[in-house]
């Protein structure tokens, strides 16, 4: 296992490439191309067009005509001051705050039990990398379950402290937000556990041998032979989850529906409400569009730091 | 090396805990798929993890062939929604594996396309919430919505990021010597392509193919905006199950869940090996 540094051969460069090939190039990604153009051209034009308009699918116009609704920039006031889309902004943030962390320790306390060999250990690794292969919407339902106020979950704690436990998780909003990162944490926590395995299975046996036999104790060892090693590894696996993060949906949807009121709705779940039930999609094509800019402009940010 | 038996305790006992719960909602979503309906509510003594009386009524019941009389018949059984879910995301790999396969190798070989790493990285990191309001406006003026294969238009987009970043790893990772032996022979290029490489790499885009068909099958929000009635696939089929009239039909959604998790659990076992290039776009490998 390690990281890909390099390419084994030297990128192709227009000079070197005889023109046949530049041509069979140029069809074999056009597909692709055409794909890109079609999910990411279009569409942004389109959303552009719509947030400066009142539009609606009930305005009873087709979208073309939407300039008859022009309101200029008022979506982009609008949502400036539209105090539960921040709140749901912050939510998001919290969930991933608290999420990433829990699952990036967990993960890797696990895999650190994994490095070396002992009985069980591949059936254990398979089965607990199990929950991140589990539809997220099914583990979603899952959660459902378990978090009933006569469900499982509280006759666990029941048979713990020895008489019976009554809470009703998902109808309390704070305890509604700790389910739903519950069910976050079980379901990606063996993603952090697969990637930091792989990582920490590439650090060299014989330094850590070495620094053993010089007196460091496990701690060090992993400090300052491993750590350094898999700094890459470790942000790849980071940066997955905030993204991911960054997008929750479909698990806590299932289990929350964004409620009791809105103590769960996350910017996801604010969109996809505003979109499906209160139809005012120029206004949600302004939130969308700002969004895409933002992620665009970390985007970029991150690449250029990680490329230094 | 070998570790003090304080060590080892720890860690069974932490793999142990680990292993529980993980398994704790697995299982009890399989135990309540085998649950008739009287035991779907039972709490508090009651409450058991193993069914009572276990029971294919809840698989029988979706399939519209139960003889219960305590629940509601299903307007709709779960046989469309399987199909729709099983269409949708084979296609939609199929798009997604075509185009990253061949743009994998354009770019491998010949450096063509040098915008689309970055493209797709974009398109991955977009949440799909934030372009879903115009792919809606275009599917419904292209009477994509609610059919099958307007989904797996979109699916094979979604996950065409996933398709070419794996496929370029192996083709990068890839002895040239064959091919090129094969140009020196008098081949064409597209012929080197589809008659000797593709076959090669059978192994590489057998798993690229799979780790696919998972994402496109975990999919619900998408399907959740672009299919209505006709084409529901399982997870929206799935939240369907609970009304005000039938309440929550604890069971039979325990049966379905249980029908859509397993396959892409067996299929992500079976690709084990190439789950962490796949999930971090080939940056890492085991």
């Amino acid at each position: 296992m390690s990281v890909t540094d390099t390419p084994p051969a030297p990128p192709p460069t227009a000079a070197s490439v005889p023109a046949d090939a530049v041509r069979l190039g140029h069809w074999l990604t056009l597909p692709a191309q055409i794909l890109i153009l079609f999910i990411a051209v279009f569409p942004i034009l389109m959303q552009l067009y719509i947030s400066l308009t009142d539009w609606s699918p009930l305005s009873g116009r087709p979208w073309p005509r939407a300039w008859e609704l022009w309101n200029g920039f008022a979506n982009y006031a609008d949502l400036m001051s539209d105090r539960r889309l921040w709140s749901a902004v912050g939510r998001t943030a919290l969930v991933m705050i608290v999420c990433v962390p829990v699952q990036f320790f967990l993960g890797l306390g696990l895999a650190m039990l994994f490095v070396d060999d002992f009985r069980g250990k591949r059936l254990f690794y398979s089965i607990l990398i199990m929950p991140m292969m589990v539809v997220p919407a099914v583990a979603g339902y899952m959660f459902f379950m378990l978090f009933q106020s006569g469900g499982p979950i509280n006759d666990i704690f029941g048979t713990l402290i020895g008489r019976p436990v009554v809470i009703a998780w998902l109808s309390d909003p704070t305890l509604a937000l700790v389910a739903v990162m519950i069910a976050d944490i079980w379901q990606w926590t063996p993603l952090m556990f697969l990637i930091l395995l792989a990582g920490l299975v590439g650090v060299p046996d014989d330094q850590m041998k070495a620094a053993t036999l010089l007196g460091a104790n496990a701690w060090q060892r992993f400090r300052t032979i491993a750590l350094p090693r898999m700094k890459t590894i470790i942000i790849i696996a980071l940066a997955i989850r905030v993204i991911e993060n960054f997008k929750i949906f479909d698990t806590l949807y299932i289990m929350t529906s964004g409620g009791p009121g809105v103590a769960t709705e996350t910017i996801s779940v604010y969109i996809y409400k505003v979109t499906t039930q209160d139809l005012i999609w120029g206004y949600v094509a302004a939130i969308a569009l700002v969004i895409l800019i933002v992620l665009s402009v970390v985007a970029v940010l991150a690449m250029r730091r990680m490329a230094r | 090396m070998t570790r003090s038996p304080v060590f080892e305790t720890f860690r069974y006992a932490a793999i142990l805990l680990a292993l529980a719960i993980t398994l704790v909602p697995i299982i009890w979503m399989t135990s309540m798929a085998f649950k008739p309906v009287s035991e779907w509510q039972a709490t508090g003594a009651d409450l058991t993890w193993i069914p009572k009386r276990p029971t294919f009524e809840n698989f029988r019941y979706l399939f519209g062939q139960s003889e219960t009389t305590l629940i509601v018949a299903l307007e709709r059984t779960a046989t469309k929604p399987i199909l729709a879910s099983l269409l949708s995301a084979g296609f939609g790999t199929l798009i997604a594996m075509g185009a990253g396969t061949a743009a994998a190798y354009g770019l491998s070989r010949f450096g063509s396309g040098g915008n689309l790493p970055l493209a797709l990285i974009q398109l991955r990191l977009f949440p799909p919430m934030a372009v879903m309001i115009p792919v809606m406006m275009m599917w419904a003026f292209l009477s994509l919505m609610d059919t099958w294969w307007g989904l797996a238009l979109i699916y094979g987009i979604v996950t065409l990021p996933f398709a070419f970043w794996l496929m370029k790893t192996f083709f990068d990772e890839m002895p040239r010597e064959i091919e090129e032996a094969a140009l020196v022979e008098g081949c064409t290029r597209l012929r080197v392509f589809l008659k000797i490489t593709l076959p090669m790499m059978r192994a590489p885009l057998a798993s690229a193919t799979l780790f696919v068909f998972i994402l496109n099958w975990s999919d619900y929000l998408i399907a959740l905006l672009l299919t209505t009635r006709q084409w529901v696939t399982i997870p929206v089929y799935m939240s369907s199950l609970a009304s005000s009239m039938t309440g929550q039909l604890y069971g039979a959604k325990a049966a379905l869940g249980l029908i859509a998790a397993v396959p892409p659990v067996i299929l992500g076992i079976m690709i084990q090996r190439h789950l962490v290039r796949g999930l971090t776009f080939g940056a890492l490998k085991q």
